[in-house]
């Protein structure tokens, strides 16, 4: 799912008027089965189909893994290739600190199958610098003092580095809208959206 | 130059960019015995048997732990009310009854399924007011009550105090819930490191977490090791012991390295909230704005377990009315146990409940009396010199009327006219303030201490310092900040000072990351650990130094009056919004904050401001938007899908953190904690801004858009009452 299309707040809302929810359009329903096969991953025994070769090109690498086709890609990266990096907050696409870039979108790997992004380009916080040389996001988010316990801030770094690959980030409300996705609980939005737009060269 | 006030980096910033940070979930290793706790998920009931043999017949299941495999099932911060795996009874949905023990997660999950836990169902006490019947069902039976405190302050004469008021105000406010929802769900990994048991996860207080594990498993001390890794918040949450027993007992029983990591339900279910309040109160004043009585009964959940309920209430006893000198004072603060999920630290810790009624309360006066909200705070703030209700004079250093008076000017420049606030027919603009108080530190006799050990690497002149001190990191910097006091104590550069701190074995007692003391209490003990370490050097001696640093001595309160002296330091804040409140649907919109506080001094400037806006968003979500909801002791928001947290969209454009440098006579170079304080007077400011701008009050938090609605209708059915029967005519004006 692009986070960006149907901001996590909008959703929320819509979801909370059952009678509407019905009427949203393909994006929701589709995120609801996708939320709920992401939770029931870990609690249904393994009755469904046995492990299969997946490959995953991560951060410029292919890894080829064995795994069922239930397993999300936040669980893959973090279980299976040690990118511990992404990370888990909620499980059910609702905080973005499991955001990571396919193909260069944002998605939340909590709410994607492995199975699903094969052959295409996965990017994690792991990704981003350039050997010691930091991505400038990483350098913005640095400078800024974008963080506190640093836990949502992977997330917050790819969906800010796609927000302005987007080309949405062209003031403060628009980069406040198009951060929404991703909470942080420790609350240094000011300093999160100052970052960006330091990247996006606009005037803090 | 100074490292006093400059807005360094943390040392840590790099892997929290890079992904490089392990928190306690990325210690995990497929190679470790993974644990599920099973939840009571029922809020009372008597255990009549647990069968768990189809489970240990799985393959891949190593154990499952019951309470007879606990050596001392009793644990708490303050009272060790609470189980590791529950016995005979669960009080609550959160109840643990039996943890498996298994080779991977999802066999560990499979087992859990196959325990058969027989119980049957007792009556709950499901609200602290029912919990008060006479005939409530008891939550520990043996106590014979579920009054788990009843904390009363006297003060004055307050019957001839109301009767000689020009204005007499009363009413009645409710709080809920708040979740902390760090965003790092509990986690953790144990092992042994040879004969030393080892439990690495994340909390607030490493030599606490220490004393509970040892006492839980009969261990000396010395056998066992807290370390912390990255901790992703904990806001108060991390206070109480939540998974890190589960997990010792585990490595304790198997001799393995084991695992548990909570997802986000059993991390909502399974730890502490905010405590929800019920608050009558009635406040009494003169013409001139003074307030000469208030009277205050505040009724508390504590849920199943003591927790900290105790010192939350005596906190919220003691701030009952506000941040104002009082001569006539009768409060009742009262925690209950119930079979809801235990209340326990928060933020604030019993202060942002307490000025939401005393705050609302003294706005009304000042309507009532029809003299600027500002003018009647000005004249009842508390001064230097001043008496608490308790009878000591307050701790040196008031401030309260300085940063009153610079929240005034700010919000007054920053704020939109009044004239130019209704431009829109439904859209209607208002502006609110408050103030508030706040302890620093450990309150009413509570041993307050924080020892560091300072060590330096020196020849001809000190080179290098190594500070020792088990402070926790929780995100605030505390790290950076005491390593900034040591480098301009000792004229070091920053680099030039590391500092050991996450785990027991290797650093002394620094207390808690909590009741915002740490840069006050280890500030004050790494400060003095180095000037005495230089000393040592200088006389030739190893250029080492233990210090302990214990601040002003604080007293328990006396039950029936609470006499006493609470607390050796103060925070003081005031705060102004400007809402913009939908008056056809109730949705508001905070649009601009000024938040001002005395910090004492800024020891990083921009740390300060990001606890100032951080803290705020916590404040808004506890004001407008974090409806956290219990019906029959069951939980119906455990996500964040139903709990909503503020995002970013959430949050104003425009908030001005105005941090003022007046200095506390102990903390170091003049520093007081702040951390807590932007959410005390907050959610009473949004309230008067609503008001300003609807001529409704909202009596309850959250204040939801239904609840706004709601008020706002009621007072045009007031208004439109009150003019009918003004006129004597039956048709409604428009």
């Amino acid at each position: 799912m692009d986070v960006g299309k149907v901001t996590r707040r909008r959703f929320l809302v819509r979801a909370a008027l059952p009678t509407i929810a019905a009427g949203v359009g393909i994006g929701s329903p589709r995120l609801c089965a996708l939320a709920q096969a992401a939770a029931s991953v870990s609690v249904l025994p393994a009755s469904g189909p046995g492990p299969m070769p997946v490959t995953l090109n991560v951060n410029g690498r292919a890894h080829e893994l064995r795994i069922e086709p239930r397993v999300t890609l936040l669980d893959a990266l973090r279980e299976r290739l040690a990118l511990t990096g992404t990370k888990k907050g909620c499980d059910q696409g609702t905080c973005g600190a499991c955001t990571v870039l396919v193909d260069g979108r944002r998605v939340n790997a909590c709410l994607t199958l492995a199975v699903m992004v094969q052959r295409k380009a996965i990017t994690t916080i792991e990704g981003l610098a350039d050997g010691d040389q930091l991505h400038p996001m990483q350098a913005a988010f640095l400078a800024h003092d974008g963080f506190q316990c640093g836990y949502c801030t992977p997330g917050q770094i790819l969906s800010a580095v796609a927000l302005l690959a987007e080309k949405r980030a062209t003031d403060e409300a628009s980069v406040r809208e198009w951060m929404s996705g991703n909470i942080c609980r420790c609350g240094a939005y000011p300093n999160i959206v100052a970052a960006v737009r330091s990247v996006a060269g606009q005037p803090s | 130059m100074s490292l006093i006030g400059r807005p360094v980096a943390r040392h840590d910033a790099r892997a929290k960019v890079t992904g490089a940070a392990r928190y306690p979930a990325d210690l995990v290793r497929s190679e470790m015995l993974h644990c599920k706790a099973i939840f009571a998920h029922r809020p009372h009931a008597r255990i009549d048997g647990i069968d768990a043999a189809r489970a240990i017949a799985l393959p891949g299941v190593v154990a499952v732990l019951t309470a007879a495999d606990v050596p001392y099932n009793r644990y708490g911060l303050i009272d060790a009310d609470q189980e590791v795996l529950c016995s005979e009874r669960v009080r609550y949905v959160g109840d643990r009854v039996a943890l498996v023990v298994a080779a991977d997660p999802q066999t560990a999950e499979r087992a859990a399924k196959l325990v058969e836990v027989a119980y049957t169902d007792l009556p709950i006490a499901g609200d602290a007011l029912s919990a008060l019947e006479p005939d409530a069902p008891l939550v520990h039976e043996h106590r014979g009550t579920n009054v788990l405190l009843h904390q009363k302050i006297r003060k004055g004469d307050i019957e001839q105090a109301f009767a000689d008021c020009d204005v007499v105000l009363s009413a009645t406010f409710t709080t809920s819930w708040q979740e902390h929802a760090y965003l790092q769900p509990d986690a953790g990994i144990a092992y042994y490191e040879g004969e030393t048991l080892v439990v690495e996860t994340a909390g607030q207080w490493l030599h606490e977490d220490l004393r509970q594990i040892a006492a839980i498993l009969a261990l000396e001390e010395s056998a066992v090791a807290i370390r912390y890794a990255k901790i992703g918040g904990a806001f108060g949450g991390r206070e109480d012991l939540s998974v890190q027993a589960l997990l010792a007992l585990a490595t304790w029983k198997t001799k393995r390295p084991t695992a548990i990591v909570w997802n986000r339900e059993e991390s909502i279910v399974g730890h502490h909230k905010r405590h929800p309040f019920h608050i009558e109160t009635t406040w009494g004043a003169k013409r001139d704005g003074t307030v000469v009585a208030v009277r205050t009964r505040t009724i508390a959940d504590g849920g199943a377990y003591a927790s900290t309920s105790v010192e939350v209430l005596k906190c919220a006893a003691i701030f009952a009315q506000g941040p104002y000198r009082m001569p006539n004072v009768a409060t009742d603060a009262i925690v209950v146990y119930t079979n809801n999920v235990p209340s326990g630290a928060f933020r604030g810790f019993g202060s942002p409940q307490a000025h939401w009624a005393a705050e609302s309360m003294i706005t009304r006066i000042a309507h009532a009396l029809e003299i600027d909200p500002v003018d009647v705070r000005r004249k009842n703030l508390y001064r230097d010199g001043d008496t608490e209700a308790t009878g000591n004079v307050l701790p040196a250093g008031v401030s309260a009327i300085a940063v009153l008076d610079r929240c005034a000017q700010e919000s007054h420049r920053r704020f939109t006219p009044r004239a130019e606030r209704h431009a829109h027919a439904s859209l209607r603009r208002g502006v609110g303030i408050a103030s508030g108080i706040k302890n620093v530190g450990y309150s009413f006799g509570f041993p307050e201490q924080s020892t560091a050990t300072v060590e330096l690497i020196a020849s001809a002149r000190i080179e290098r310092a190594v500070v020792r001190i088990g402070a926790a990191d929780v995100g605030q910097g505390v790290h950076l900040i005491l390593r900034q006091i040591v480098a301009e104590t000792l004229e070091l550069a920053l680099e030039s000072v590391a500092i050991v701190s996450d785990d027991s074995a290797q650093a002394p007692n620094a207390g808690s990351a909590s009741a915002s003391r740490l840069t006050f209490m280890a500030g004050r003990a790494v400060h003095d650990a180095a000037l005495a370490a230089r000393s040592a050097w200088e006389r030739g001696e190893p250029p080492e130094a233990t210090v302990q640093y214990r601040p002003p001595a604080t007293t328990p309160l006396d039950l029936e009056t609470g006499a006493g002296t609470p607390n050796y330091c103060y925070g003081y804040a005031a705060q102004g919004v400007e809402v913009e409140v939908d008056v056809t649907t109730g949705v508001t919109r905070v649009l601009k904050i000024v938040s001002v506080h005395d910090v004492g001094r800024a020891i990083n400037r921009q740390q300060v401001e990001g606890q100032i806006e951080g803290c705020l968003a916590q404040a808004v979500g506890y004001a407008l938007t974090e409806n956290f909801k219990v019906r029959d002791g069951k939980i119906l928001t455990p996500h964040f899908s139903t709990y909503l947290l503020p995002t970013t969209l959430d949050m104003p454009t425009e908030i001005v953190p105005v941090i003022m440098e007046l200095a506390d006579p102990h903390g170091p170079y003049g520093a007081r904690g702040m951390a807590e304080m932007p959410l005390v007077p907050f959610a009473p400011a949004v309230a008067a801004a609503i008001y300003d701008a609807t001529g409704a009050w909202v009596n309850d938090l959250p204040m939801t858009p239904e609840r706004i609605l709601a008020a706002i209708t009621a007072a045009r059915e007031r208004t439109t009452a009150s003019a009918a029967s003004l006129v004597g005519a039956s048709s409604s004006p428009a």
